[in-house]
């Protein structure tokens, strides 16, 4: 792994306004979706991003998209800073970053055939040479396994299954040739026949096309193999982050090892003790005090509610904020 | 606005909008409702463009009418009789036709082209615009249309143009609600996401994303305005604020009620114009449902048709087998629908479930599972029928008892925890009414004085604090409506209770707290329990066998253990294949390729050999029978045939 | 807490546009030509004291309002004077005191002649809602529990054939056929009537009513079917209906206990939407049948070119729509556990 910053991510923060001030309460309200969240991405590295619902992370994927504006902190893109752009130079960042959306079902536009919606971002983006045009659409169906190209184009979305869809949905996106593509949940609508395609294909397509992939899933169970690095995620925060094998083998953040214990193995002989969490992830609206994990926390101790546990560094790639760690 | 070259040449643009129309002619006359309402629409329209062929006397031959030609009735001469002044009757019809179609047409018109505007616009924008569109629209929706017509061509000069407009300013209300509603959705949409994603800018994604979208809503609309519009023109006209000149058939009626019809018995001066209205405006509606029917289809079925009687089959009336609660025998479900062939959903299952044992039903979406399931307390929607086989339970064949009778089995025997409990859930009665309602139903002798005590026990048993027991479900959180609808499941001690896919839609860790719960109390009341997952790892942590169903038949059933460490089915490798499994990360998932059957084309021999990959000739030919390999170890593959 | 909150902020969303419309009300009148106050002392019959009175009444000598001496034709004025001293406001002051101007047909107070009329049209609606309500459900739910059998095809094709009705020419057809079996031709009461004693009075209104009612009833019973219908079907398709047929529930003990509330909840807020349009049935129908009520003060006073009638009818009618809106949305509101507490 090169040790170039590609991507790096600075404190990035989202807080949404929820009702603002009532009659009776003068406070307003906000929702900290994404609450700080540090890390760095690699040219052609894999980084999977998982969390819970309410954890932030769909949150986080908008933000990098340019799709919302943060509240607070830095998105730098080859030194660049691309947080604030305006209308022309958000259209040209589009190209490198693309993204993939979880429902095939919804994100395809039911009125354009196949040939459109990959023709679309090429469209959109002014590339009109026709020769130029046909080549790259045909050639990013048939890196997004729709071979040969020609029997999709003139079909419509509600003629292909689901991970076809998929594949569309990633044609579309390969089409403007992106150095990093955003994977929002992309399997999890599909069937388990069918979700490693869809995984596998990505794995391809950074050795081909040396696509760097932000892997946004709730599922700790699909990152392996094919993930570099794990960051987990727990109420707008990155709790912890590390290569796949440490975060898998070695978690240190009780969040993560809770978390871990919980995804079923499918083996029967292997049934482990489960560290169940009691209660739910709470509101994002008010978040705990001091640590804030430290509500659910089996091994949670006084200084947890006052004190917000920093990043501790645990080996030179991992990280896990936890009081307990803290030497 | 972006100006973006369009993908197609116009030429292909024009045939790909022609075979989008073609593609929805072919729907569209399939719809007996929409077809009478065209037809109807295309006749009346056809009478007032040819008017002056059709109609046997001009429209302004009054010059010749005397006092005798007054109100005469229906002749060889005057097919529908004379009018108030002479006039023949059919022809002004017919005349009338033009004004009242013109009226309505071009007044919906203006309505449509402001509503739709206005809906788009706020629905695309939201924010300020959205807020003050909005809020202007109320407020014509609610101050009264006619009575607002009435004082303004009251004070204007009722000609045609003033009704038209009028009627049209006033009318688009309902339109503009109707397309802005229509925008939030389709904008709401992922594809519009993705199209912002592209860099596709506001025009684009307006043009290219949301009106082809909100453009089908906008023509039914169109279609139900024009005929509002066609019944406001006639309630003016007739209440005197019509066009002298201009022979509506609303004027018609105003000159025939005001001027002595109903005295003279002149029925047909009133009845002809009456019967125009009618005409168009059912013509219209007609048109418009069936326009909305195929574009918006929606199956026409409930919970409560009547289903299908079950093929009872008496033949095979075996005694279900020592320590079996359930023993469903060769169970076979279609799905009949009219004019189609059926579809084979559910083919010959067997299978028996123990006192305190938790089987696993295990299938990709579509293989049949829930039908089973549903089928076992004869839950099928209307389509599906019980085509062979038998359901014992308690000493009973449940496919053959009455309704009554297995309505007392229903819950008290066998319940349900059902997937996403917010629907399963009635949003608008509290939870503990949702309870005791199964006690008082099937344990009628239940103390009334204990059945607080009796809910708030179940509650607390789901770990559901009392003092939430009267809220409604939308208060609860999804893991908290899965416990309540599993202390529901639990209220009447059923000895079974079906667990169809409980935690799907829940968080990891909710999923966890929530088969806790599961095992925990299977364990603690000693219940059966069948649990419905496509979730491998679940089916391996929780269960003692396993039914591993593909396209509608049992691939493959055994105990757990050696469904995952032995299994004879290619189905069952190749699904373990792609499932992650955690404790060994560097495993390459393989994925099957191909995509599980279609129910209306289902393979000749074995569903699964179009995906199998140990498939030699046989597989396509011979559906496969299912294998005993050992006692509880049943396989259908042709390959274990030399196994056994 | 919430709900109080919703509660002020509708009722106050209908005051502001109750007092659109009496500004709308106001200047419509003055902006289109017809001026009911000054065309009232344009009437020659008019003796000079009584024009004298008039004006100083409406204020005809003021400007219409700041910055314009009058609207048709428009006529600039002077922006700097008080505001208390036009016309507009004289308007709303009378408004205020109940004052909406003289019927130039009868020379008696509009106030007065339409609070006469208010109740019979009150009386109308209400009766003809309360039947097309109850008919109009009781038919949805029999559409929508044998749906796709002949009594759902019956319902819907009845239900559309009357909704396509135009409701004056339905009361036509009703009158016509009325008159030939002995139910009276017009008006509320036979004259005379009020000699008689009470319950011979009640018998005499409800024969005169029978047409009417029934003519209302058919027009908006179409809709409420259909909207029954399908809002029931949806219902009846959701998985809680599955729910309670798995926990054993009869089919009578399903529609009444978990299906009837969820779809009567819809039709509520239909209800609120065609009030508007049931005002329009009742001037129609009232015009046919010469039922003495606003609707037919509307009639009247357009025939009669009498502007005063018309432009207090259309305030009255629409305030009330307005109000009855506002009570059905409060209604909406209480009903849905949903809203409440969200």
């Amino acid at each position: 792994m090169s040790a170039d910053n590609f991507l790096e991510v600075r404190g990035l923060k989202k807080d949404f306004d929820v009702g603002s001030p009532t009659l009776f309460s003068r406070a307003p309200r906000n929702l900290h979706a994404v609450d700080g969240v540090d890390f760095t991405l690699h040219r052609s590295e894999v980084i999977a991003l998982v969390g819970e619902s309410g954890c932030g992370k769909s949150t986080l994927a908008l933000l990098l998209m340019g799709l919302e504006d943060p509240t607070d902190g830095k998105v730098i893109l080859e030194g660049r800073d691309i947080t604030h752009l305006n209308d022309h130079e958000r259209k040209d960042l589009r190209r490198k970053i693309q993204m993939v959306f979880q429902d095939p079902y919804e994100s395809l536009n039911p009125t354009q055939t196949i040939e459109e919606i990959v023709t679309e971002p090429l469209a959109v983006h002014g590339i009109t040479n026709s020769a130029e045009r046909d080549d790259r659409v045909k050639k990013a169906m048939e890196d997004a396994g729709l071979k040969p190209a020609e029997i999709y184009l003139k079909r419509y979305p509600h003629e292909l299954s689901g991970g076809q869809r998929q594949r569309v949905v990633i044609a579309a996106a390969l089409v403007l040739e992106p150095e990093i593509i955003l994977a929002d949940e992309p399997v999890s609508m599909l069937d388990v026949s069918i979700r490693a395609e869809i995984i596998n294909l990505l794995a391809e397509l950074r050795i081909t096309r040396q696509i760097a992939v932000i892997f946004i899933t709730h599922d700790l169970g699909s990152v392996g193999f094919f993930a570099d690095r794990v960051a987990v995620m727990y109420l707008g925060r990155i709790v912890e982050i590390g290569t796949m094998l440490e975060v898998l083998e070695k978690p240190q953040h009780p969040y993560t090892k809770a978390l871990l214990s919980v995804i079923p193995v499918p083996n029967p002989r292997l049934r482990r003790e489960r560290i169940i969490l009691q209660g739910e992830t709470p509101n994002p609206i008010d978040i705990p005090s001091g640590c804030r994990f430290h509500p659910r926390c089996p091994v949670a101790f006084a200084a947890c509610k006052v004190s917000d546990p920093p990043m501790v560094t645990i080996s030179r790639t991992h990280q896990a904020a936890c009081l307990l760690l803290v030497k | 606005m972006q100006t973006t070259l369009s993908p197609s040449t116009p030429q292909a643009k024009t045939a790909k909008t022609a075979s989008r129309l073609q593609g929805f002619w072919h729907v569209f006359r399939k719809n007996r409702t929409g077809l009478i309402g065209l037809g109807m629409l295309a006749t009346i329209l056809f009478t007032a463009i040819f008017a002056p062929v059709i109609a046997p006397y001009d429209s302004s031959s009054t010059s010749s009418a005397g006092i005798s030609d007054i109100y005469n009735p229906p002749s060889a001469e005057h097919w529908l009789g004379t009018d108030d002044a002479g006039q023949d009757v059919f022809s002004n019809f017919i005349f009338g036709a033009r004004v009242s179609l013109t009226v309505g047409f071009f007044a919906a018109f203006i309505s449509i082209i402001i509503g739709g505007v206005f809906g788009l616009v706020a629905g695309f924008f939201g924010g300020r615009w959205e807020n003050f569109l909005m809020r202007f629209t109320d407020i014509f929706l609610v101050i009264p249309d006619l009575p607002l017509m009435v004082v303004i061509v009251a004070l204007t000069k009722p000609s045609l143009l003033n009704i038209i407009f009028v009627i049209g300013l006033l009318g688009w209300t309902t339109t503009a609600r109707v397309v802005r509603s229509q925008t939030l959705a389709v904008k709401s949409k992922k594809f519009v996401l993705r199209a912002r994603a592209i860099g596709a800018g506001k025009g684009h994604i307006v043009t290219r994303h949301i009106l082809p979208l909100v453009m089908p809503i906008l023509v039914v609309q169109a279609v139900l305005v024009v005929s509002l519009a066609i019944l406001n023109e006639s309630a003016l006209s007739f209440l005197g604020l019509g066009d002298p000149t201009a022979l509506s058939w609303g004027q018609m009626l105003n000159y025939a009620f005001g001027r002595g019809a109903m005295s003279t018995g002149a029925w047909w001066a009133l009845v002809v114009p009456g019967f125009g209205i009618v005409w168009v405006v059912l013509g219209l509606t007609l048109l418009g449902q069936g326009l909305e029917k195929v574009l918006n289809p929606r199956l026409e079925t409930h919970h409560l048709m009547p289903g299908r009687s079950p093929v009872q089959n008496e033949a095979d009336l075996d005694v279900p087998g020592k320590g079996a609660l359930l023993e469903v025998q060769n169970l076979s479900i279609n799905y009949v629908n009219d004019g189609q062939p059926p579809a084979r959903a559910v083919e010959n299952i067997s299978f028996t479930l123990k006192e305190g044992e938790l089987v696993g039903l295990v299938g990709e979406s579509g293989c049949g599972k829930t039908t089973l399931m549903l089928a076992l307390l004869r839950l099928l929607p209307a389509a599906g029928q019980i085509v062979n086989g038998n359901v014992f339970f308690g000493g009973k064949d449940l496919v053959s008892l009455s309704d009554d009778e297995l309505n007392d089995i229903r819950w008290s025997g066998i319940s349900i925890i059902f997937q996403g409990a917010m629907n399963a859930l009635n949003p608008v009665r509290p939870v503990d009414e949702q309870i005791s309602e199964v006690i008082i139903k099937h344990l009628p002798s239940f103390p009334k004085e204990r059945m607080q005590g009796r809910v708030i026990e179940l509650l607390e048993l789901v770990g559901i604090a009392a003092d939430h027991k009267d809220h409604y479900p939308h208060q609860y959180s999804g893991g908290m409506r899965q416990r309540a609808m599993i202390a529901m499941a639990l209220a009447c001690n059923p000895q079974v209770v079906i667990a169809d896919e409980p935690t799907t839609a829940l968080d990891v860790m909710i999923q966890a707290q929530i088969l806790e719960l599961l095992d925990s109390l299977r364990k603690k009341l000693g219940l059966a329990v069948i649990f419905v997952t496509h979730d491998l790892g679940v089916v391996a942590e929780m269960c003692d066998r396993v039914l591993v169903m593909y396209g509608g038949v049992i691939a493959e059933y055994a105990s757990v253990d050696v469904i995952y460490n032995d299994p004879k089915h290619p189905y069952t490798q190749e699904l373990l294949k792609a499932f992650p499994d955690l404790t060994k990360p560097k495993k390459k998932l393989s994925s099957i390729p191909g995509y599980p059957p279609r129910l209306e084309a289902l393979p000749a021999g074995c569903r699964f050999a179009p995906r199998c990959p140990s498939v030699f000739d046989r597989c396509h030919t011979e559906q496969p029978a299912l294998h005993i390999l050992a006692d509880e170890h049943k396989v259908s593959c042709h390959l274990v045939e030399a196994l056994k | 807490m919430n709900r109080t909150r919703a509660f002020l902020k509708k009722t106050a969303w209908s005051l502001f546009t109750i007092i659109f419309v009496i500004i709308l009300n106001f200047f419509l009148f003055r902006v289109l030509p017809g001026d009911p106050a000054r065309a009232g002392i344009r009437d020659p019959r008019l003796k000079k004291e009584a024009i004298e009175m008039l004006r100083v009444r409406f204020g005809l000598d003021k400007p219409v309002i700041n910055c314009f001496e009058s609207l048709n034709p428009i006529e600039v004025g002077s922006c700097a004077i008080n505001p208390l001293d036009t016309q507009f406001f004289i308007y709303v002051r009378n408004l205020m005191q109940g004052e909406l101007g003289i019927s130039y047909h009868t020379n008696r107070p509009v106030a007065d002649i339409l609070a006469e009329r208010l109740w019979n049209t009150v009386l109308l609606i209400g009766a003809g809602q309360i039947l097309s309500i109850v008919f109009g459900v009781v038919f949805g739910i029999f559409a929508a529990w044998k749906a796709r059998t002949s009594v759902d095809y019956a319902a819907v094709t009845t239900s559309l054939i009357a909704w396509s009705l135009p409701t004056f020419w339905l009361g036509i057809i009703l009158l016509f056929w009325g008159s030939t079996h002995g139910f009276p031709l017009a008006g509320k009461a036979t004259p005379g009537m009020s000699s008689m004693p009470l319950l011979q009075q009640w018998g005499d209104i409800a024969r005169h009513m029978f047409l009417p009612t029934l003519t209302y009833t058919i027009v908006y019973m179409g809709e409420y079917t259909l909207i029954m219908r399908s809002s029931l079907m949806d219902v009846l398709s959701e998985d809680y209906i599955l729910t309670a047929k798995a926990k054993g529930l009869s089919t009578f003990q399903i529609l009444k206990d978990h299906a009837l509330k969820n779809a009567m909840l819809p039709l509520v807020t239909v209800i609120a939407i065609n009030l508007g349009f049931t005002v329009a049935g009742a001037i129609q129908i009232e015009a046919v049948f010469s039922w003495p009520g606003l609707g037919s003060a509307i009639y009247e006073a357009v025939v009669r070119r009498d502007f005063p009638i018309l432009q207090g009818a259309f305030l009255l009618i629409a305030v009330a729509v307005i109000l009855a809106n506002l009570i059905a949305d409060l209604t909406y509101n209480f009903l849905d556990p949903r809203v409440q507490t969200e």
